[in-house]
Formats: C-alpha cells, structure tokens, sequence
C-alpha cells in the first residue's frame, strides 16, 4: 500500500482525520482486485450527509463490490475509506456498524427461522437499552408496517414484508450511512412505490445518508437527485438523474442492458 | 378459567418472567405447573422407591445434565460438538485424582470445584483455538469428536504403575475406582453427601442449570447466539462478535458437561475410558435431537427416559437397547428432524390458535413433557 | 546404523501411510462429494472386515474373499444410500447425526450376531529380511498407491470423473447441465462404501477382528480428512504424507504410542493454521498468486 504501489495515484486529498468536509462517506483511489480481475479501479466517492445517492451501472460494474468494501466485508487491494472523516479503511466489519454504518444485502437476509420481532431485536439491542426494547420494537414495526405480523415467523413473510423488515433492521441500528443493494429487485410495482416512499422518509426525516444500487431507472429517478454510475469498476459520470439520462455515452454502455 | 393471568398472578408472572421469551418453549403457566409437578415427582422417587432408585436415578440425572450441555450449544448458538464426553470424562477423571489423594471433605470440596475447573478451562482452550483459529461447521464437529477419541486411546494405555497420580491410579481399561462419595465442607465441618443426598444435589444442578440456561437464551446475550446460529455472517454485520460469542458459550458448555461429568463418577465411584468412547460420546447427540435440539426440557426428557429404557433392557439381560437406540436417532431425524418436544409444542400452539371457546390458557398435556420419570 | 535406522523409519513410513491412506479414502470421496462426514465409516470397513474373514473361512483364497468384502460392504452402502441418506441430501448436519445412528446399530447387531470375536486370517507373504515386519506391509503400501492412482483416474479421465467433479463444484450448475446429480451422490456413496470395506479386507489379516474393529481407523480417518480438506485425491495425499512422516519419525524415536501423539500434535496445528485443510490453503494460495500478477 502507499506509494510504492503504482496503482494507489498519489492523491493529497485527505490526512488521517479526512477532510473538513460535510461528507460522511469518502473513497479515495479504492481498489479491489480478484485474481486477475479488477472489480474496483482507483475509485473516488464522497457522499454528503443525509445524501440519497444511487449508483447505477451495467451488471458487473463492480457496484456490490464498492459496497463490500465500505461494509469491511472485503478488504481493497489498495486505497483508503473514510467514514465522518475518519479513516476506516483497516476497522473490523462489525466496528464499522458501531460507527453507524448498516447494510442491507442483494438477497433478503434476515434471520428467516425467527419471527420478525426477534429479528428486529437483534440490531436494535446493540444500540438501545433492556428496558426500551419492547416498546422500539413496537415503535420500528409499526413505521414498517408490520405490526400485525411481530409473531409470524420471517420465512413466511412476503417478499416485500421480508425487504421492509431488513430495512427495519438496519435502522433499528439508528445508522448514519446505510447501503442497500437492489432493494427493489423482484418486487412489485406497489412494493416498489412503498419502498421509494421509505427510502426519501429516511434519508429526509432521519437524515441518514444512503447508498442505493439500483438497475431499474424509473425507481432511481422517483428517489435520487444525483447518481453514480459505475463502469468496469470505475466512476465513469455522477451528476444529476436528468444529465446523466441524456449522456450519450451513459447510453452507450448500458446498450444490451435493461433499458 | 386461565391460570394464573396477568390481574391475578402479577408476582408469579415477574418471578417467571426473566425464563420467559421467544427463544424457549413453554412460556405459559401450565408448563411451569407442569415442570413443578415433574420435579416434585422426580424429587419423591427415593422416598416412593427407595434408596436403589435414587442410586440409578442420579446417573440418568447427570446424563441429561450432559444432555443439556450440548442442547445448549447446539440447539442455541448451532456448535454441533460430538465430543461433549470429553469434557464430561476429564472432569471425572479429575475429581477421582483430587478425592482419592485427598478424602477429606476440603479435598473433595476441592475436587469437585477443580474438576470442574478443569473441564471449563479445557473447553475455554479448545474453544479459543477452534473458534479463533477459524475452523467451522463440520470441522468443529470432527475434531471434537476425535479428542474424545485420542482421551479413549489415551487413558486406555495408562494400565501401567507409572500412570498414577499420588495415590489414583489411573488404570488403563480397568478404569479408576474407589473414587469418594461427594462432600462438602471445610476441615471437619460440612456434610458427607450419601447416595439420597447424591440424587438430590443432581436433581437441584439439573434444576438450578435448566433454570440458569433459560434465563441465558432468553437474555440479551441469548438473543445474540441464537442470531448466531440462524446467521452468523449477517450476526457480525449487525456488530456482534460472533467468534466470542461461540467461544463463550462453548465453555459454558465444557463446564456443564464437566460439572455433570464429577456427578456422574462421584456417584459411580469409578471412571473408565468407556465414557469417552465413541457409543458414549454418541448418546448426548441422541438425546439432543431426538428430545430436541432447540429444547432443554426435551433434551432432558429423552435423556431420562432412553436411559431408564437402555437400563431395563439390560437388567432384563438384553442387548438390544443400543440398536434400538440407534435406530430411534435415525428414525427421529427422518420423521420429525427438529425432535420430539419441538412437534408437540407445534401441536400445542396449533391446538390453542384453533378457534375453540374454551380459554387459550387451559392446560394442554402436550406442554407439559410426559412422565419420563 | 543410520543405515538401518533410515530404513526403519522408511518401513514405519510406508506401513503408516499406508493405513492413514486407506482408512481414509472411503471417507474422503464421500466428504469430498457431498460434505457428509460418514460417521458409520468405521462401521464399513467392520463389514468389509467381517465378509472377508467369513469369506475366508468358508474357504475362498484370500484375494477372493478381499473382492468379496469390497462388493458387500458397496451393495450395502448403497442400500443405506437408497433407503436413508438420500432423504437427507441437503441437510448436511442431520446425515451426519443419522450414519451415527446407524454406526450405534451396526457395532450392536454385529455383536449380537458374531459375539466378541471373529476368525482370524493369518498374514500372508511372510517376514521381510533386515528390517522387522512383514512383507505385506509393503504390499498394502503398494495398494495404497494403486488405489490413489486409480481415484485419480476415475476423477480425471472418465466421464463419470468429469460429472463428478462438476456435481463437486456446483451442485445447482450441474444439475441444469444435465448431470443427475441424485444419481452422483449415489454412486459416490457406493465408491466411498467400497473403499472403506477394501480397508476392512486388507486389514483383516493384520488386526484382531471385534466389534469395535472399525473404531480403531477413525481417529486417522478423521484427521486426515479435516487435515486433507475437501479435495480428495491431492487432500489425503498430502495430509496422509504429512501426518504419516510425522508418526512415523516419533515412533522410531519414542515408541507407538508416542507417535500417535504426536501425529495428533501435528494434525491439531495443521487445523489450527489451515481451517480448511491443506488444499483450502493452496486454493487460497493459488488464488492469491493470481492476485498480485
């Protein structure tokens, strides 16, 4: 790591406490590499606080890998991470979800053998105390809608109840970032509308930053103001939704894909 | 009308309330009425039958104090140990040398105290290197099994003079007798433990670490290992440290079956490498999965009562008890793979959500688990 | 003199490889296949043990009454396969509590049957010059490698191989390719049954045959299959090798027992260092060497 390795571009961006910014997340020249494979090359992100930001791409842009390596749950190659300006680049995964980093996976991953108020327990006790657990479970059903549901074991859930309880969650961790991959994927076009309309409440009420990565660009337009969009594993344009829509180029590498 | 709800039983419900939650069965008053009649049942078996069935009665008691130990771990945290007799043997062995060495009631004061010792720190070490060292799942399995193993091989070569310590020899094959009876106390104070009170001091660590136990899983730490064993990478994602978490519920495991392992032998007054040989080490994986894993009490009920059933059949002379022992594991685990006591309470959940006018609360037999006794 | 101590230790090599080999291939196919530790293997190559020596004793020249051993205990793998295991394909724990249940009803029902001994077959081929033993370790050592090549062979050459290897791989994948996968699983389970009964024949002649006979291969099979890691063929090679060298160094200088210590030393280390085996640690290596080009 560090200078003597030609792929780190020596960048002054940031000391060891990050910069003065308002950012809660920054990357600066994150690389991961898979055998012979490049899946993160030299990548440089910063996010604002209780930034809604989505990150789009063709299928194998690298995107679930960038969110890996900001959970911990890879290591980069090279480059370094910073999390409300601190570096985190060497922090076990699971310090980084004290620091209020959360992560909701491709694949619905909740405990399904465990009826949903237990599997809300589990994040929530981490951050609250033995007397207020009955009544924050309440409180986290009932914005997620599945109150009615608190005994039912999660297997049995919906495939939109079981998304809204791995959101739930995430938040009962009362996160700052969190990452979501593809929460969308497979749901119906009213799931998708209810968790869009979650999505903007938590990152407007809670002022939680999120990063979203989304393929279905109607559903990143009804929730983003700017994406990032992903190519070979590096930044390839981020601006706003509708500069992006109408960049040839975006157009171009994203031929032979959904839209 | 409903036993014991919330206007009338406001103390009964606060003293359950700590063994109470969704990750135990029986959550209701007519399974703790239930569990109070079994115990008083169990506990009037010397005064109904005499001294020979309190005799009998505590070995079977401290096998499904072994049962336990590994329903725990397994059924709660997912470490699948098939060597939990290695914990369970070295603490017999261990009490045997201190009490044979020292037969006064501080030696044995002592013994049981370092035997068990002994067998948490042994499992504190095996733990730490397993779980810290990265070895998971079937491996876990293996090589647990393969100490017990190596401890059979091993104490099996000790026939020699020289495998003595101080005055316990260790005995090869022929095993090591003439270990004491239980005591309590200090110097010339405390209480020689005679074979009624033997039974009773089982019957209460039964009690005492099925009450303790269920106060664990249903605490904060109990949630985190069940999260554990569904999910152990989303677990971490969530900030728990997994790997302590399994470390530290492996020793917990280690001392229970060490603490039943010093019952066992104090009763017998012998030890021999037989208990951690592979049939024994095999019986706390029957009782578990045919009681049912995710249940103490199950776990406890089929220790009970496959060894009451093993101990006819070979009084009577038989020697079928281990095929029919054997079978019922693979029987179970074709027909109802989570056990015994998991089906019936499904049932009894089942019986009470069926629309019927009769009150939810009415005592159902299935909750309370059948006379094992 | 170090002549002759070289040669001891190369004799005490071969005769323990030989063993580790052998009490493990049976074991690892079917790990390396379906994930199953076969808790029930000892009790195979009790059956393998068993049909020979009453092959033997019915009058069949040994070589025979070995092949009879190996056909029996693989129809009677297959059968537990058929009947049992296969209910529990994808559950890995479960088939692993259930060959138990039947290893706790096979020692019992062979008690019952044959009581507490068997006839014994004596060793064939006589005692080997300089070195104290007989020859037919070295006979069963050249088995051992025989039976290795010929894995090697099955995996890597045939068709059969091929799909096997696949199913291996990635269950699902295979599957859609057209490999009937049930169809793997149960002929794997037969070549692991066959092989952990060739080891109850060719040991026959050497251990006193009781109830507990297949109890007395475990804890070798079991530590070089964890050692070995799931790949079959290399993973027994290199754990047998390892563990083998070790055993056999340690007996030479301190006797029997001491090398079983500490062969079971080194294997405890090895899991400490390697938790997937010796062959998770090349895939990681191998993996990493790609990295850095």
């Amino acid at each position: 790591m560090g200078t003597s390795d030609p792929t780190v571009r020596t960048t002054p961006a940031v000391d060891e406490t990050g910069d003065e910014s308002s950012q809660i997340l920054q990357t600066r020249g994150l690389c991961k590499a898979f055998g012979g494979l490049t899946a993160t090359d030299d990548v440089d992100f910063g996010l604002e606080k209780g930034e809604l930001r989505c990150l789009i791409g063709p299928n194998g842009a690298g995107k679930s890998t960038f969110l890996n390596l900001v959970t911990g749950q890879l290591e980069p190659t090279a480059g370094k991470i910073y999390y409300d300006g601190h570096d985190i680049t060497e922090m076990p995964s699971h310090e980084r979800v004290g620091r209020g980093i959360s992560m909701k996976f491709q694949v619905p991953s909740i405990y399904e053998g465990l009826s949903v108020a237990q599997n809300v327990r589990i994040p929530l006790q981490q951050v609250a105390d033995g007397d207020e657990f009955e009544s924050r479970i309440r409180e986290i059903l009932d914005r997620f809608d599945l109150l009615a549901e608190r005994q039912t074991v999660a297997s049995a859930l919906s495939h939109g109840q079981q998304q809204r309880l791995e959101i739930g969650m995430a938040m009962a961790l009362e996160p700052k970032l969190m990452l979501l991959d593809e929460p969308v994927a497979g749901l119906s076009v009213e799931e998708t509308a209810e968790i869009a309309e979650l999505l903007r409440e938590i990152a407007e009420d809670d002022g939680v930053a999120l990063v979203v990565i989304e393929h279905d660009i109607d559903f990143v337009e009804s929730i983003a103001d700017r994406v990032t969009v992903l190519d070979q594993g590096s930044i390839f344009r981020e601006g706003s939704i509708e500069a992006v829509k109408a960049d040839p180029e975006v157009k171009r590498i994203y031929l032979g894909e959904e839209r | 009308m409903s036993l014991g709800s919330d206007s009338s039983g406001g103390l009964l419900a606060a003293v359950r309330e700590p063994f109470e939650g969704p990750n135990t069965m029986g959550n209701t008053p007519a399974f703790w009425l239930g569990l109070t009649a079994a115990v008083t049942l169990l506990a009037a078996m010397p005064v109904l039958f005499g001294y020979y069935a309190a005799e009998i009665g505590a070995v079977f008691l401290a096998y499904a104090l072994l049962g336990v130990s590994l329903c725990f771990i397994w059924g709660y945290c997912g470490i699948l140990s098939f060597g939990q007799v290695a914990f369970f043997g070295v603490a017999g062995y261990a009490f045997g040398i201190v009490a044979i060495n020292v037969p006064t009631l501080t030696g044995l004061t002592l013994g049981l105290l370092a035997a068990v010792a002994v067998s948490t720190a042994f499992a504190a070490a095996l733990g730490y290197f397993m779980f810290y060292g990265g070895v998971r799942d079937v491996y876990v399995t293996i090589l647990t099994l393969v100490v017990a193993l190596v401890l059979y091989t091993f104490l099996g070569q000790t026939a020699g003079g020289e495998w003595a310590i101080g005055d316990a020899r260790l005995g090869g094959f022929n095993g090591m007798s003439g270990v004491p009876d239980l005591g309590v106390g200090i110097g010339s104070v405390g209480l020689e433990i005679g074979i009624v009170g033997h039974y009773y001091v089982t019957l209460g660590a039964l009690v005492v670490t099925y009450l303790g136990l269920r106060a664990l899983v249903n605490s904060q730490f109990g949630y985190a290992m069940v999260a554990t064993r569904e999910d152990e990478r989303r677990t971490e994602m969530f900030g728990y440290d997994t790997t302590f978490i399994k470390f530290v519920v492996f020793t917990i495991g280690g001392a229970i079956a060490g603490l039943s392992g010093v019952l066992f032998t104090a009763q017998n007054n012998y030890i021999d490498p037989s208990v951690f040989g592979i049939t024994a080490a095999a019986l706390p994986v029957v009782w578990a999965s045919v009681g049912g894993r995710t249940s103490l009490i199950g776990t406890i009920g089929a220790a009970l009562a496959i060894q009451f059933v093993d101990y006819q059949l070979a009084l009577s002379g038989s020697e079928w008890a281990l095929v029919l022992i054997g079978s019922l594991l693979v029987f179970v685990i074709l027909v109802m793979p989570e056990g015994v006591a998991p089906r019936l309470h499904e049932y009894v959940v089942e019986y009470r959500a069926s629309p019927d006018p009769t009150p939810a609360e009415t005592p159902a037999p299935g909750e309370v688990h059948g006379g094992d006794d | 003199m170090a002549g002759i101590e070289l040669l001891n230790f190369g004799f005490e090599f071969v005769e323990v490889f030989a063993f580790i080999v052998l009490a493990t291939v049976g074991l690892a196919v079917i790990f390396g296949m379906m994930g199953i530790i076969n808790l029930a293997h000892g009790e195979f190559i009790l059956v393998g043990a068993y049909a020979t020596t009453f092959a033997f004793a019915a009058g069949l020249p040994l070589p025979l009454a070995m092949l009879t051993g190996v056909v029996i205990t693989a129809v009677f793998g297959l059968v537990l396969e058929r009947f049992i295991i296969r209910h529990l394909y994808g559950r890995l724990l479960d088939s692993m509590v259930v060959t138990w249940g039947i290893s706790l009803v096979m020692i019992q029902l062979v008690r019952i049957a044959f009581g507490n001994s068997a006839p014994g077959v004596g060793i064939p081929f006589g005692q080997l010059p300089v070195v104290d033993g007989p020859v037919y370790y070295l006979v069963l050592a050249t088995i051992a490698v025989g039976v290795l090549g010929g894995l090697y062979a099955l995996f890597a050459w045939t068709d059969f191989g091929v799909r096997a290897r696949a199913t291996m791989q990635d269950e699902e994948t295979a599957r859609s390719m057209g490999v009937d996968t049930d169809r793997m699983y149960m002929a794997t389970f037969g070549i692991g049954s066959g092989l952990a009964g060739f080891a109850g024949a060719l040991y026959a002649p050497v251990m006193t045959i009781t109830p507990e006979y297949g109890t007395g291969f475990l804890v070798e099979a079991f530590v070089a299959v964890v050692v070995g890691g799931s790949s079959v063929i290399v993973g027994t090679i290199l754990a047998s090798g390892f563990l083998g060298s070790v055993n056999a160094a340690f007996t030479n200088l301190a006797g029997t027992f001491m090398g079983q210590v500490a062969m079971l030393v080194a294997a405890i280390v090895a899991i400490r260092l390697m938790p997937d085996g010796i062959t998770g640690l090349l895939a990681d290596w191998r993996e990493n060497r790609g990295e850095s080009r």
